[in-house]
């Protein structure tokens, strides 16, 4: 899969990627911070989010927003905070890419002159709303949080959400959230890539003109985060839901470890769609579950794999955990089937096929050009990476199963209906909930 | 230099959006064909439209449409459920069944290389699903659990009992699922019969859209579907909802509730409206974009919220306008009260000019990202499909953007946007919400949404 791009990096440390497609008249910006919930501390979380947000609402030399002036020219435009990382995009119609870099630039190098107190405060009203609306009220909304803190030792930063605690987001000062701009937002932290219809040599020459001023910022580590092995507990939540969600949890090989392109391929295998092996035996054949997700997630300090399911009415998380553990056990005895890795492959090439259909956006080319210039240093790394899948073979499916998915080395979450802890999962403990 | 360099850079004009050119064909049996090229991958997006959907459940059986879906790929010609799973999955792929208000969409995408094999498949799926009662049973059952999953879903709540509310008793007033209640009644035969009667090449179309030519796409697709018999319009046509004014507030009690979810508006009009682009300009301005003024005023001024949009849902007999946020409990009445306000100054006071041309050059400048993808091209070509428009649509749709006046988008707000007819939706907590809900002058009702 050619994706043909010139990199460069300037004087101040910002790494650029140009890839030119001219088949639609569109351009996307990405840019890419290296920063997210993994450089935060425990008391102050959930600040390289909410950073995210001040960063829409304007600079020196645009102080009043960011979304006016970029939909006025067309653009979709938005931003994510990760464990790992911070991206801002736009995709602009092709007269537009100028303006685009333009507010990016600014933004970089100008942004604390427009931060205030005022908007501090009402951003932080916006995170904790947003926390209430993709969190706390939905069914099984606080499962990931207890399932990863469960995981993850206190003092390492994936135990923590990304969108933070409230009582941290609550505490954080201006002063805080200057000296993290400082640290994290600045070239040396950065990569951009332009993509679509624009010719590289302007690219550029604009990017020299508008970025190149910006200083050099302070070089950021690596974080390092404590080597304690993966929790094995056994925790029940109760929540406002009909049906007992069972979460299986391991740690696994973080992002472009060997094994995790495997696990990847697992995941789909054992558990993904109707055409899996949990999915035939759990809902189709036995009809004890009625719904069922898995997965391998990718990040820097390590991955996890989750199997998760809802038992179906009248069934318990006891006969959903077994099922599970024997599919897993069979799986990783025999490995699977010629067809199933054939599967396998055919889906992953599809998949990454499909995923360059678009410019930008979350997922698209240029979004995915950063991802591999920022964690193999290297933008043209999708061969590589479709390569890992295309070399998965039946030997390393059943050892990366048989390694990794044990038992004893899984996290389990039971979330129940409120008052019906007692005796969902054996030997687990109760959660508050307010915890 | 230095004064350039801090000089914002002008957007440049819009980008004229031309239509890729659709090649049409039909075949005896009335299926027709259009093929549309679209060579950024080598993929192709194949969709079949028929104009059924939920609008045309029986009223006693909210959801049948859309359980029929369900199980025409519940196993079909010589595969069983999981076989034809398999099968799509060895070309690392899917098919998608999706029903909606007022069509069904039955959709693969895939590498081009398997375009013979996935039009085999598909026809497999709408000309012979096996509609087993094994199959048929499994289906229910997950559906039923699906209803309860939902049933404690706040925006899903809200979503069910404004539909219902604004459409009443019409088909469009209930979702895709149905209710517990037709779904227990229901059996096998009359998921047999609805396939029966809506499914047929008369007045289906199947577009393909992708790295394909139209001579290869007919040669091989009037191979495959020249067998489709079945009449496919053996239903009759829905009758338009009518407009009534319901200014309650419907409150489904959540105690304990993080967050109140809101829904505000009323009956709109249908796509093929005169009124279609002012409307689109006018949500715009009012809620349609991060910028616009409904999300400014409860989000960026107020913090209330993490977002609120307002949307006109253009179907083809009838639509909605409505307004949609989460907001803290504290904030409920106020942020429903700023709400109505805004749709009222809206009719009341032309849009200031500067307001209006920023909301047409947000339209027009980033109309052309909406055909960047075969999947989004196919979508579009879709609403051809459905709402009978002319090829030149979205041609015009620029133009035509840049041409509307602040008196046209007045008159258009005037007529479609009426606060003091608008029901509101409320699902939160009471105890935090309901006093201050009681000051905003119209009746509260405590309400319970059917699952």
């Amino acid at each position: 899969m050619q994706v043909p791009f010139t990199k460069t990096t300037l004087a101040n440390g910002l790494q650029v990627i140009v890839h030119e497609d001219h088949r639609v008249p569109l351009v996307a910006v990405s840019l890419w911070y290296h920063v997210g919930s993994k450089n935060e501390q425990p008391g102050l979380t959930g600040l390289a989010h909410l950073f995210e947000h001040l960063m829409f609402e304007g600079s020196e030399h645009q102080p009043d927003g960011y979304f006016g002036p970029l939909q006025e020219a067309g653009a979709a435009l938005n931003g994510s905070t990760s464990t790992d990382r911070t991206n801002y995009w736009e995709l602009v119609p092709r007269e537009a890419w100028r303006l685009a870099l333009w507010m990016e630039a600014d933004r970089m190098g100008w942004l604390l002159p427009a931060l205030s107190q005022a908007r501090l405060d009402t951003q932080r009203g916006v995170v904790l709303n947003e926390r209430r609306q993709s969190y706390e009220n939905r069914p099984y909304g606080l499962a990931q949080f207890a399932l990863m803190a469960a995981m993850f030792p206190p003092a390492h930063p994936y135990h923590w959400p990304t969108i933070g605690e409230p009582a941290d987001l609550e505490a954080a000062t201006l002063d805080d959230v200057t000296a993290f701009f400082r640290r994290y937002y600045h070239p040396g932290n950065a990569s951009l890539a332009v993509v679509g219809d624009v010719a590289t040599d302007a690219v550029l020459r604009e990017v020299e003109h508008l970025f190149g001023a910006i200083p050099a910022g302070p070089h950021v580590a690596r974080v390092q985060p404590p080597g304690a092995d993966g929790s094995s507990a056994r925790l029940v939540l109760e929540d406002r839901v009909e049906l007992p969600r069972l979460y299986l949890g391991w740690r696994t090989p973080g992002l472009f470890a060997p094994g995790d392109a495997e696990l990847d391929l697992v995941g789909d295998l054992v558990a993904n769609g109707r055409t899996s092996r949990l999915y035939k035996r759990l809902i189709h054949d036995r009809r004890i579950a009625a719904e069922l997700a898995a997965g391998q997630t990718s990040r820097e300090l390590g991955g996890t794999f989750q199997i998760i399911a809802s038992a179906a009415p009248g069934h318990t998380l006891d006969e959903l955990e077994q099922a599970i553990h024997e599919e897993l056990a069979r799986f990783a005895e025999e490995g699977p089937s010629d067809e199933e890795v054939n599967r396998g492959r055919v889906q992953a090439e599809a998949a990454f096929v499909f995923r360059v259909q678009s410019l930008g956006g979350f997922g698209g080319k240029a979004d995915q050009l950063n991802a591999y210039n920022v964690h193999r240093q290297a933008p043209d790394s999708f061969d590589a990476d479709l390569g890992r899948y295309l070399g998965a073979t039946r030997e390393t499916l059943r050892d990366a199963a048989a390694r990794w998915l044990v038992p004893s080395r899984a996290a389990v979450l039971g979330v129940v209906p409120l008052g019906r802890a007692d005796g969902a999962l054996p030997d687990a403990r109760v959660l508050d909930r307010a915890s | 230099m230095t004064v350039a360099r801090f000089e914002r850079p002008m957007p440049g004009q819009a980008t004229p959006v031309r239509f890729p050119a659709i090649t049409r064909a039909a075949l005896p049996n009335g299926l027709a064909l259009w093929t549309i090229g679209h060579t950024t991958v080598p993929a192709f997006t194949a969709t079949l439209l028929l104009p059924r959907g939920t609008v045309d459940d029986p009223p006693d059986r909210p959801g049948l449409a859309s359980l029929t879906g369900d199980l025409v790929d519940e196993g079909a010609g010589s595969r069983d459920a999981l076989q034809l799973a398999e099968a799509f999955a060895q070309m690392g792929t899917q098919i998608e069944v999706e029903v909606g208000p007022d069509a069904c969409s039955i959709s693969v995408t895939a590498l081009v290389r398997f375009l013979g094999p996935a039009l085999h498949l598909m026809a497999d799926v709408v000309m012979r699903p096996r509609l087993q009662a094994p199959d048929f049973a499994r289906v229910r059952e997950l559906r039923l659990t699906r209803l309860r999953q939902l049933s404690r879903s706040a925006s899903t709540i809200a979503d069910r009992a404004y539909i219902s509310a604004v459409f009443d008793t019409h088909a469009y007033g209930h979702g895709a699922l149905g209710q517990t209640s037709a779904l227990e009644a229901v059996t096998l035969d009359e998921t047999r019969e609805f396939w029966r009667r809506a499914f047929g090449p008369r007045g289906a179309t199947l577009s393909i859209v992708g790295d394909v030519t139209a001579s290869d796409v007919s040669r091989t697709a009037a191979h495959i579907f020249a067998e489709w018999t079945g009449s496919g319009d053996d239903l009759e046509p829905a009758a338009a909802p009518r407009v009534r004014s319901d200014p309650r507030i419907l409150l489904v009690d959540k105690p304990g509730a993080a967050q109140s979810e809101l829904r505000i508006g009323h009956l709109g009009p249908p796509r093929d409206t005169p009124a279609y682009h002012a409307l689109v300009v006018l949500n715009a301005v009012l809620g349609g974009q991060f910028t616009s003024r409904i999300n400014r005023r409860l989000r960026e001024d107020k913090g209330v919220t993490y977002g609120a949009r307002t949307s006109f849902d253009f179907r083809r007999l009838a639509g909605t306008l409505s307004c949609e946020t989460s907001v803290q409990g504290n904030a409920t009445a106020s942020s429903a009260a700023d709400i109505l306000e805004e749709f009222g100054t809206i009719g009341r006071e032309p849009v200031p000019d500067e307001e209006l041309s920023r909301a047409r050059a947000s339209l027009t400048r980033g109309y052309v990202r909406n055909f960047e993808t075969a999947g989004q091209v196919a979508r579009a070509a879709g609403q051809l499909a459905i709402y009978g428009l002319g090829d030149d649509v979205f041609d015009d749709f620029v133009p035509t953007v840049e041409a509307m006046t602040a008196a046209e988008v007045h008159a258009a707000a005037a007529t479609h946007v009426r606060p003091a007819e608008a029901t509101i939706v409320v699902v939160g907590d009471a105890a935090t919400c309901r006093e201050s809900l009681e000051k905003l002058d119209r009746p509260v009702v405590l309400y319970t949404p059917e699952f």
